[in-house]
């Protein structure tokens, strides 16, 4: 299908996933096929919003020669800002900081572009800014990506496999380590509001317990099912720690959502510095640590993976899921089923609506054959 | 006592009004809390006070889930912008990019008070009729009303009728600003105060930008300013001492000088870091960036205040 030259724009969002050049390769090549060409926005929406801080503009044409050079681990576009175009600060005229509304003026530049639709590469913070900006008219397609694969209606999001396998993989370490030490590690992955990274990783690796946000443990319990193990010849552990899991009963009520689905610009960022709050990495695995060492006999140290997880090369899953996505979204790019997210439902890739994105988490069931698995094998899993 | 007729028409954005404050003035107070500011210091304490328009908060232990409530899962609600996860928890969570719109009409909706509202319109009338009930109070202590905010100062007219309905009435009164506003916005409330608190937050106008949104050039000028401009008005310098951020010799010793050349800055006080307002951001949907910030050592405060005491020639405290 030809699409008599038809222009798609192409920015990421928010944080950081290895690997977004494959979808950048994708969708150029995707687009090319199909007669249309591709323009790069600079570090999501700050290309357009402020494009007289980039020496190119803010926005990069690509080309097939510049898609053949491309270091496929990296991100040639750059990860948007915690900005939000509906609340961006800016200092007034008279000298006072404020929040202002950019966002019809993002959607005019974008239209003075020429572009036919704006493909959005995103995690779940970005989905409902990407919505807003939709049902005011930009016509947007988002490709779903996270390490730890919340984002609801997809059954795998583009950078889980890559982080699974860099989790896995120090895992395995983590465990030779205790062993050598005779000693119960607790090493805290990704997952925030979702423990499918801490699962899978644990299944992987056999661990003795994996403690995920969709089940509060008890550290007694937890406790016991080590010492039993412990009693039976074994002289270390593992524990995986989702950084979201959480103890029952709570110490203290839930205060009101502030984690990922918390609106991300508060007056408090700004450009430059400033903008992120002090990582808070290896808390979870430290709580855990230290509630255990209470009721067990055995050393217990923390590990934490946090960032690692997001860095490094691709695996040939997520190269393929890349590419997919990639295609997909040019798809319904030119096609116009926009205000969508292209989604993975074995075996295909569909489009789905934004709002039924958002105000979602895909969290680990009850029922699915990983907990069960794990269950077989004996793996705490929380007080279920 | 009835108010001035040009009083009368006028009418501002509040937060809050506390009485029995102690340390916003001298005597026992009253404090008005008036909502907007001109800045972003990202160690601020009242968080609700920043934004000038009413605003929604979410306290989700006040949620008594959707099974026997949800109201604010249907209209007049919008779409999306309340919401509950799947599982166990049917307790409403905030989609705070949604859940923008008509602020008053979503804190009706929720009868527990999880969602509620900052920022009510208030009359002249209104304020001086709650601040009037402690009047004796003000006799007995010397003290009165303050206004603070947030900047009061962004509501020039406001605050200035509320002063000057003070000021008729027989109270002390009081400001507190940070003074980042128009000179004409200061001018216009000055003659109505008796005292101003005001913040010296950061000398090195680059580092008050990146801490708090803008550089302190046109505050700087507005304070001296004001000092000459009102001879008659009593001034006292704070400083909210941020560890690792203003809390060095350096900065106190450039608000002293700057200060000790005018008789009617008649003191200046250091006010710890504290983190008691940090539980509000989560409540309004924000991040709070100071997580790992601790408040000055005991050592370092009474270090700063003896050179402060120093300065003004007082003993130390001990």
């Amino acid at each position: 299908m030809q699409s008599d030259g038809k222009k798609i724009g192409l920015c990421a969002g928010r944080g950081y996933i290895p690997g977004v050049n494959i979808i950048l390769k994708s969708v150029y090549l995707a687009a090319r096929e199909r007669g249309a060409s591709v323009i790069g926005i600079r570090d999501g929406f700050d290309g357009i919003l402020f494009s007289g801080d980039y020496a190119d503009g803010g926005t990069v044409p690509l080309t097939g020669e510049l898609v053949e050079i491309l270091d496929i681990a990296g991100n040639l576009l750059g990860a948007g800002a915690r900005r939000d175009p509906f609340r961006l600060q800016s200092i007034s005229a008279q000298g006072m900081v404020e929040e202002i509304d950019r966002s019809d003026e993002l959607i005019e530049k974008i239209r003075d572009l020429g572009l036919a639709a704006l493909i959005v590469i995103g995690g779940h913070q970005t989905m409902s800014t990407l919505l807003k900006l939709s049902r005011k008219g930009l016509p947007v397609v988002c490709i779903p990506v996270s390490a730890e694969n919340e984002i609801a209606a997809t059954q795998l999001s583009f950078g889980f496999n890559t982080a699974l396998n860099f989790t896995a993989d120090m895992l395995d370490r983590a465990s030779h380590a205790a062993l050598a030490a005779g000693k119960i590690g607790v090493v805290e992955v990704l997952g925030a509001e979702s423990g499918w990274l801490a699962l899978q990783s644990a299944l992987t690796a056999c661990a003795d317990a994996v403690l995920i946000p969709e089940f509060p443990y008890k550290p007694e319990s937890l406790a016991q099912h080590l010492e039993k193990k412990l009693c039976g010849g074994s002289r270390h552990g593992l524990v995986v720690v989702a950084e979201g899991a959480s103890v029952v009963p709570l110490a203290q009520p839930a205060q009101a959502c502030a984690g990922p689905m918390r609106r991300s610009l508060a007056p408090l960022a700004q450009e430059g510095e400033g903008r992120f709050v002090i990582d808070r990495t290896g808390s979870a695995a430290e709580t855990v640590c230290r509630s255990l060492q209470k009721l067990l006999r055995h050393e217990t140290y923390p590990l934490a993976l946090g960032s690692w997880s997001k860095g490094g090369s691709l695996t040939a899953v997520d190269k393929q899921l890349g590419m997919a996505y990639g295609v997909a979204a040019v798809r319904a790019a030119l096609q116009g089923s926009t205000g969508t997210m292209v989604a993975f439902e074995p075996p295909d890739i569909d489009f789905i609506p934004i709002e039924q994105v958002i105000n979602r988490v895909r969290c680990v069931p009850r029922d699915s054959i990983f907990l069960s698995t794990a269950d077989a094998l004996g793996i705490y899993t929380g007080g279920r | 006592m009835s108010l001035h007729d040009k009083n009368s028409a006028i009418s501002g954005l509040v937060i809050n009004i506390q009485h029995f404050c102690t340390n916003d003035g001298p005597g026992i107070r009253t404090t008005v809390f008036l909502k907007g500011c001109s800045l972003r210091c990202k160690w601020c304490s009242n968080p609700e006070s920043i934004h000038p328009k009413p605003e929604i908060a979410y306290n989700m232990s006040k949620c008594i889930g959707r099974k026997q409530c949800g109201f604010c899962l249907k209209p007049p609600c919008p779409e999306g912008a309340f919401y509950v996860l799947d599982g166990d928890d049917d307790r409403v969570r905030i989609n705070w990019d949604l859940a923008d719109q008509e602020p008053q009409n979503l804190a009706d909706v929720c009868p527990t008070g999880a969602i509620y509202l900052f920022g009510q319109r208030m009359t002249v009338e209104e304020v001086i009729a709650e601040v009037e009930q402690d009047s004796a109070f003000y006799q007995e202590s010397g003290g009165g009303v303050t206004i603070s905010g947030g900047e009061c100062l962004l509501q020039p007219d406001f605050t200035a009728a509320i002063l000057e309905e003070a000021h008729k009435r027989g109270m002390n009164t009081a400001i507190e600003t940070a003074g980042n506003v128009p000179w004409e916005y200061m001018e216009k409330v000055l003659p109505h105060v008796d005292l101003m608190l005001h913040d010296h937050k950061l000398t090195d106008p680059e580092r008050q930008r990146r801490w708090c949104g803008v550089d302190n050039v046109r505050i700087k000028q507005n304070f001296k300013r004001a000092y000459e401009t009102f001879p008659g008005t009593n001034f006292k310098a704070r400083t909210p001492l941020i560890p690792g951020v203003n809390d060095d010799d350096e900065h106190i010793e450039s608000v002293l000088a700057f200060i000790r050349p005018y008789a009617n800055v008649i003191d200046y006080e250091l006010l710890p870091y504290h983190r008691f307002g940090e539980s509000k951001y989560s409540y309004l949907g924000r991040v709070y960036e100071l997580e790992d910030f601790n408040a000055p050592t005991a050592e370092r405060l009474q270090h700063l205040r003896a050179k402060i005491d120093s300065a003004f020639g007082r003993d130390s405290q001990g």
